[in-house]
């Protein structure tokens, strides 16, 4: 299991979750094995906090949660809502800015 | 999966003042997703044990489960997001909700209601007609 990544983890999970739900309807378990793949293992995180940020993201009406039988079993099915692509479209604008800025602050020499 | 590995957090959701609702379905998940990571540490060859220890690792500690479900603001009920305004409205609505606690109390007990209210009323014809008879015997005398 890889390290978990708590200081930078801040909004991250959220904005994978949007993302991997806008390419087709998943469950918790599911979209925990989606992360890793990926994000190559980079991105490990304790996998019941998913559920806190799927729960929140449903009741903001960014996602829409369905149950489903499948084998026998009940699952809870996630899949984004207009909502949610509207708030991912900002999300990745705001980490498409931080990463540009973080890549040019560590592009400049260290004693410059 | 033993249904009490969640218990204890399950508990602790519902005193902190999280929806019933999302307790439920988040003890729900976690148990569904502990079952995927049992069969996943099963299927790479794992013991019972040990996958059931794989997959404890991997749900990730329940104080952070908890404290990651406490920080959403939006998935506790609204005397826990209001608490000033549930302070101040909720024993006014209770004082206006005092008059009806007869009748709610009564829906809550109706066999009970009834069967008092038979008897009440069977009592009384009783009475009724003891009272007709001796009024009935007065008049004739």
């Amino acid at each position: 299991m890889g390290q978990t990544n708590p200081p930078f983890m801040s909004g991250v999970p959220e904005l994978l979750l949007l993302r991997l739900l806008g390419q087709r309807e998943m469950y918790g378990y599911e979209l925990v094995k989606s992360i890793k793949l990926v994000t190559s293992d980079a991105i490990s995180l304790g996998e019941g906090v998913i559920y806190p940020v799927l729960h929140a993201l449903e009741r903001h009406g960014s996602l829409k949660a369905k149950r489903k039988k499948v084998d026998g079993r009940t699952r809870v099915y996630y899949s984004l809502t207009a909502k949610g692509k509207k708030r991912l479209e900002r999300l990745h604008g705001e980490w498409q800015r931080i990463q540009t800025g973080i890549t040019a602050a560590l592009e400049v020499p260290a004693n410059a | 999966m033993p249904e009490q590995t969640f218990e204890e957090l399950r508990r602790y959701l519902l005193n902190s003042g999280i929806t019933p609702r999302h307790v439920k379905r988040t003890i729900a998940e976690l148990n569904d997703h502990f079952d995927d990571l049992q069969l996943e540490g099963k299927s790479g060859g794992l013991s019972t044990l040990d996958a059931q220890a794989f997959a404890e690792a991997r749900i990730g500690e329940h104080k952070l489960i908890a404290q990651n479900m406490l920080a959403k603001t939006e998935l506790k009920t609204w005397i826990y997001r209001y608490p000033r305004v549930a302070r101040l409205y909720l024993p006014v609505a209770y004082l206006l909700l005092l008059p009806a606690a007869p009748v709610f109390a009564g829906a809550e007990h109706a066999s009970a209601v009834a069967r008092w209210g038979t008897s009440l009323m069977v009592s009384a014809a009783v009475t009724a007609a003891m009272l007709l008879l001796m009024q009935i015997a007065i008049t004739l005398t």
